[in-house]
């Protein structure tokens, strides 16, 4: 930061200097160069935390207004009277707390069922040997092809079959399996020795007990990170959600928000903000808590 | 094993050999083989019933004039779902707006995602908070950005419209005047994708050794040239990889589309999923709506497979 005002003084009080002169002939070069790369970066760097974090501030800070002053121009910036009750407001023009536990209860049981079948099968694919296990792989692996998008009308009509539209079944199972969770436990056992495990193996361990007492203990790191990516995810998952509810009682709280956004109009901004800041807030603060295994997990499978 | 040199080692084993632990390595491998099985059962029937199944449905139902709403099969077409997909005018804008999308948001959101990770790729003070604040737009939930977008962009209240205003120009319908609604879903997309570009490159520039740079600085290349000869051609395998892994998801837009525009004004948002979904959930032609898929898949599959080719399967495998 000191280095900003270093350019002004120079040509301010020294502007006869030779090299000041020198420096004259190319004034950006020679500003960009004495606004240091450091400095330099943090300015970008703060234009940039505006653009891409700015329009949360917006979010909670809009959420806190009246319905008027969300309207307003010129915009305010802070509230001129915080409006709290926009809060309690949004549990009254639609069961947001229906959807917030629907919400909870989806992504909770789908990152629950996602953990236990992708332990085992990673574990199953890493240390165990039995036929066909190589194929059955490749085609789990081929799977992660077809994103559930290109297939979800035929989905749909099947969880229609079951009975499954409008329920948490519904909801939860088609989600459970995971590929990219096979893959990664499967990664994550086959990185470490098989030394222990034959040690238990030779003390009669049999394969429940070695994958469940001395494997997965091993592998609570990876647990973790997968866990909170999975939450996210399944909190997040929009679309998907979007097809399998039609009934209010099992809307989770993205598919309220769209809701809420087409019977309220542009003129309750102030309450679609706080049912913003209540649908990102539980992915937040997993973030801030568990931002080092979010971002290991992303980026572990390139190390 | 040199058995002439250990003969007490050797002999044992050579004598216990053919018949004991061929058995008992049998025995091995048939209760570790079910134990396999039944492990690995949840993951493959579940994906079996709500992937497998769904996906040969899709393709053997783009051949006929299956209607959802109904239950039934449907009768077959032949090739006329298809071939109508190549007449339909909706269709191709569809398929065009799809392309624009790909076209601009693949390479601008790799372009800003690597610079961030270029920014932060040394140690400084703030590092980790400005990396930290970056990366929130992608993991927050879909629907409540595309709700942010929708009113920062509202020509009523609206800080962007606002700030036009206040500097003389007469407010713009980013969402709904063409070119500008399509131009702002590019902008969501792009906005709320470069941070995960960012980590992944982050993590890719972190694997080249410090020595390299090292080496440069020495001969007197400067951050930018070092940037352009040496971080820039070690990180391609990751460009492909993000290429890839980025058409694949830019071709499946929806959400945002949905939330900011509904597909309009004139259909000039809509996407290809946009257009499966309202063929499939609203007017309930199932087998245009499953040709459409079909098309998306083989697009997705032929652009995996190029990636593939060029880039060794490793890479592709690891993240997706």
């Amino acid at each position: 930061m000191t280095e900003l005002s270093v350019p002004g003084t120079t040509r301010a009080t020294a502007p006869a200097a030779p090299h000041a002169v020198a420096r004259r002939k190319r004034p950006l070069g020679t500003r960009l160069r004495r606004l240091s790369p450091a400095a330099l970066r943090h300015v970008i760097l703060i234009v940039a935390v505006i653009v891409f974090f700015g329009p949360f501030v917006w979010m909670v800070l809009t959420s806190f207004k009246s319905s008027a002053e969300a309207l307003s121009f010129p915009p305010t910036f802070l509230p001129k009277v915080w409006h709290f009750d926009n809060y309690s407001q949004i549990f009254t023009v639609a069961p947001f707390g229906t959807y917030y536990l629907n919400s909870t209860i989806v992504a909770v049981a789908t990152t629950a069922g996602q953990i236990v079948t992708s332990l085992a099968a990673g574990f199953a694919f890493s240390r165990l040997r039995f036929r066909g296990s190589t194929i059955i792989f490749v085609v789990l692996l081929a799977a992660l092809l077809v994103p559930f998008e290109v297939v979800f009308t035929p989905l749909i009509s099947l969880l229609s079959q079951l009975g499954w539209l409008n329920s948490y079944q519904g909801l939860i199972v088609p989600n459970v399996p995971s590929i990219l969770g096979v893959f990664l436990f499967k990664q994550f056992f086959e990185s470490f020795p098989t030394e222990i495990e034959d040690a238990s193996r030779v003390d009669g361990a049999g394969v429940w007990r070695r994958m469940w007492s001395v494997v997965t203990p091993m592998a609570t790191p990876m647990i973790g990170a997968f866990a909170v990516l999975s939450f996210v995810y399944n909190w997040n998952n929009f679309f998907f959600q979007f097809l399998a509810v039609t009934k209010t009682e099992f809307f989770t709280v993205s598919v309220g928000l769209t809701q809420l956004q087409s019977t309220n109009a542009a003129d309750s901004f102030n309450l679609l903000m706080a049912g913003s800041t209540l649908a990102i807030l539980p992915v937040f603060l997993v973030y801030i808590v568990f931002q080092k295994q979010i971002i290991s997990a992303m980026s572990g499978g390139l190390r | 094993m040199p058995s002439a040199i250990d003969s007490t080692q050797a002999r044992p084993a050579r004598a216990a050999a053919p018949p004991r632990p061929a058995g008992r390595r049998r025995t091995t491998e048939q209760i570790e083989g079910r134990s396999g099985y039944a492990l690995i059962a949840p993951t493959t029937i579940l994906l079996a019933l709500f992937y497998l199944y769904p996906l040969v449905q899709t393709v053997g139902y783009s051949f006929t004039n299956w209607n959802p709403a109904t239950g039934q099969t449907g009768a077959f077409v032949g090739g006329a779902n298809f071939a109508g997909l190549f007449q339909n005018a909706e269709f191709l804008k569809t398929a065009g707006n799809t392309g624009i999308y790909v076209v601009v948001v693949v390479p601008v959101t790799m372009a800003i995602g690597l610079f961030f990770a270029a920014l932060l790729a040394q140690p400084f003070r703030g590092r980790g908070l400005y990396r930290a604040l970056l990366f929130v737009p992608y993991i927050a939930p879909i629907v409540g950005s595309s709700l942010i977008f929708s009113f920062i962009l509202s020509p009523l209240g609206g800080i962007v419209n606002g700030t036009l205003g206040a500097l003389g120009f007469a407010p713009i319908g980013f969402l709904n005047s063409t070119p500008w609604a399509l131009i702002s879903v590019i902008v969501f997309s792009i906005w709320q994708g470069v941070g995960y570009q960012m980590i992944i490159f982050s993590a890719a520039l972190s694997n080249i050794p410090q020595s390299y740079h090292e080496a440069a600085t020495l001969d007197g290349a400067g951050p930018i040239r070092r940037f352009f000869s040496i971080s820039l051609p070690l990180v391609v395998p990751t460009l492909g990889f993000l290429a890839i892994t980025g058409i694949i998801g830019a071709l499946q837009v929806f959400t945002q589309v949905y939330i900011l525009t509904g597909g309009g004004p004139l259909r000039s948002t809509e996407t290809i999923l946009y257009f499966i979904y309202q063929q499939g959930f609203v007017y309930f032609h199932g087998g245009t709506a499953s040709a459409a898929a079909v098309l998306l898949l083989a697009l997705g599959i032929i652009v995996s497979v190029v990636q593939l080719r060029i880039l060794g399967r490793r890479d592709t495998i690891e993240l997706t």
